[in-house]
């Protein structure tokens, strides 16, 4: 069964269900009104709270200064906000819309314009573990395909819809109909996330929906993943595309130690013509998992003496 | 006229005391102080007039509990025990009755916990996880590790030009959740003691553990409920 979103906009695809998206309406914070001085230089500005309005019917509040800091991350398309958190976050695709009732920052430039960005909790998203955990690259970019396995309720393909930006695509494959069904409320609101509720174990029953990839994030949490991350690769990856795969050490062999499990899931990797090039544990967000990145079908290096 | 009258000195009349010769009968009594003792020796008077008057129109055959289960020693009334006007279980709900609040308030400092923790990353100090580099060759290893090295450093030099209040409010969150967190271990004890209480007092034999017996040492008593056959 395939479920694609239906046409964008209002009334499409037969009503919204209310529940988890739509924050908005709320009164929410107070938030500052005012304080403009003493900016940094280049960096943006928290104005109003994000969450709209202000407490008691007139906007703003007393409350002077409250403002946030967001500066681009190392990674392309990922942000870091500093004010009264200090978290990471990304450009919400959809202003105004919360996904999973994460917090919202919106941020105001020097030219008026507003942006916002939403929080990206590590402790609920494995790929947000691995970008604080220090990888290299994750190799998710504005403008990058994305095959995301195991999708879930779709809060981390909310935040890697919001990286790869409105001219890159996020296939997110889940088989649970129940979390597949808030995934489809999700997409229904962001135009480049496509959901599939289908077995991520038999990629022929979607390879008609889905394109050539550049990158495969996998976090599926079964015992034979390595394989079921090599069939979606031989079906979708491009050559010389990458993969990010988050390993869950007590859902392959809760008997050995984790280093172990890690280890021998990496082999297997290698064997389906995989490369891996960096694992970093996920420790303080974590227990015993780890997220491995590498490349696929990568062209031969040439010998720096010839 | 009568300022006239006021404005001559008058002799003041001064309260007459009680005769030295009888000071040991303590203050003079005035009228109003008759009329205070006057007032309860009627009401006694009244009460045991009453009081014979019952006993005068008594039913021989009337009979209640109290007349067996209290009695008098020495002429004195003893009234029946209390000892257990309450059941067990209605003592133990008693003294249990904090365990709700305690296991309420242990429960939103978790929720807070968990909704400061979901903006609070700690970006700054690096993590204690482990980052593993995958290499070919020996070449290829040598490669990747000088290159670790320099964004290492990069990151060292890249440290971050904050403003003052900005670096204040990352503080006093982070301070914020430390307390929190210190505040659910102080709870979470506490409820663990507690809920410890309530099965001590429930039924089943059991005794506490001698040192040596403990297998994995604590500094907590540990008891030991003897095996129960259910049905």
């Amino acid at each position: 069964m395939v479920a694609r979103p239906p046409t964008r906009g209002r009334g499409g695809g037969g009503g919204f269900r209310g529940g988890r998206g739509d924050g908005g309406g709320r009164g929410g914070r107070g938030g500052g009104r005012g304080g403009f001085g003493g900016r940094g230089g280049g960096s943006a500005m928290k104005r109003g709270g994000g969450r709209g309005g202000g407490r008691g019917g007139r906007g703003g509040g007393m409350k002077g200064g409250s403002k946030v800091v967001v500066e681009p991350h190392r990674h392309e398309g990922v942000f870091i906000a500093k004010g009264k958190e200090d978290a990471l976050c990304t450009k919400n695709l959809v202003p105004g819309e919360a996904v999973y009732n994460e917090k919202r920052i919106s941020v105001q430039n020097e030219d008026g314009t507003k942006v916002e960005y939403r929080v990206w909790n590590p402790f609920r998203s494995k790929l947000a573990a691995a970008i604080l955990g220090g990888v290299d690259n994750i190799w998710i970019k504005p403008g990058a395909r994305v095959l995301y396995l195991g999708a879930a309720s779709g809060t981390t393909v909310s935040h890697v819809s919001d990286i790869v930006g409105p001219d890159g695509v996020v296939y997110a494959v889940e088989f649970s109909h129940r979390s597949g069904r808030d995934l489809v409320n999700m997409a229904k609101k962001r135009t480049n996330v496509i959901p599939i509720i289908e077995d991520a174990r038999h990629p022929a029953k979607y390879r008609m929906l889905v394109g050539m990839v550049d990158v495969i994030f996998s976090d599926v949490a079964q015992p034979d993943q390595a394989r079921i991350l090599a069939l979606n690769a031989s079906f979708f990856l491009k050559a010389g595309g990458h993969f990010v795969i988050s390993i869950k050490a007590n859902c392959i062999d809760s008997t050995v130690p984790a280093e172990a499990v890690f280890a021998q899931e990496v082999k297997k990797l290698q064997a389906d013509q995989f490369k891996p090039i960096e694992q970093v544990t996920l420790e303080p967000f974590e227990r015993d998992h780890a997220c491995v990145v590498g490349g696929y079908r990568m062209p031969k290096k040439q010998k720096p003496a010839a | 006229m009568s300022s006239l009258r006021n404005a001559i000195p008058r002799k003041a009349h001064k309260e007459r005391a009680q005769p030295h010769s009888r000071r040991k009968f303590g203050l003079l009594e005035k009228h109003k102080d008759y009329v205070e003792r006057a007032r309860v020796y009627h009401q006694k008077e009244q009460t045991l007039q009453k009081l014979k008057e019952k006993a005068a129109f008594r039913n021989p055959d009337e009979f209640n509990f109290k007349m067996i289960k209290s009695k008098t020693v020495d002429g004195v009334h003893r009234p029946q025990s209390e000892a257990n006007k309450y059941t067990k279980e209605e003592l133990m709900l008693m003294k249990t009755q904090d365990i709700g609040y305690i296991l309420q308030k242990l429960q939103t400092e978790k929720k807070k916990i968990e909704k400061l923790s979901s903006t609070l990353h700690c970006l700054e100090n690096n993590s204690s996880n482990k980052h593993v580099y995958f290499a070919e060759d020996r070449d290829e290893a040598r490669e990747i590790r000088a290159k670790v090295s320099a964004s290492r450093e990069d990151l060292t030099l890249e440290d971050l030009q904050l403003p003052k209040d900005i670096k204040r409010k990352i503080a006093a969150s982070y301070r914020e959740l430390e307390n929190r967190k210190s505040r659910v271990k102080e709870l979470e004890k506490i409820y663990t003691d507690m809920t410890m209480q309530k099965e001590l007092q429930k039924k089943g034999r059991k005794r506490k553990l001698r040192e040596d017996e403990i297998v994995c040492p604590t500094s907590r008593p540990v008891f030991k409920w003897r095996q129960e056959r259910k049905r």
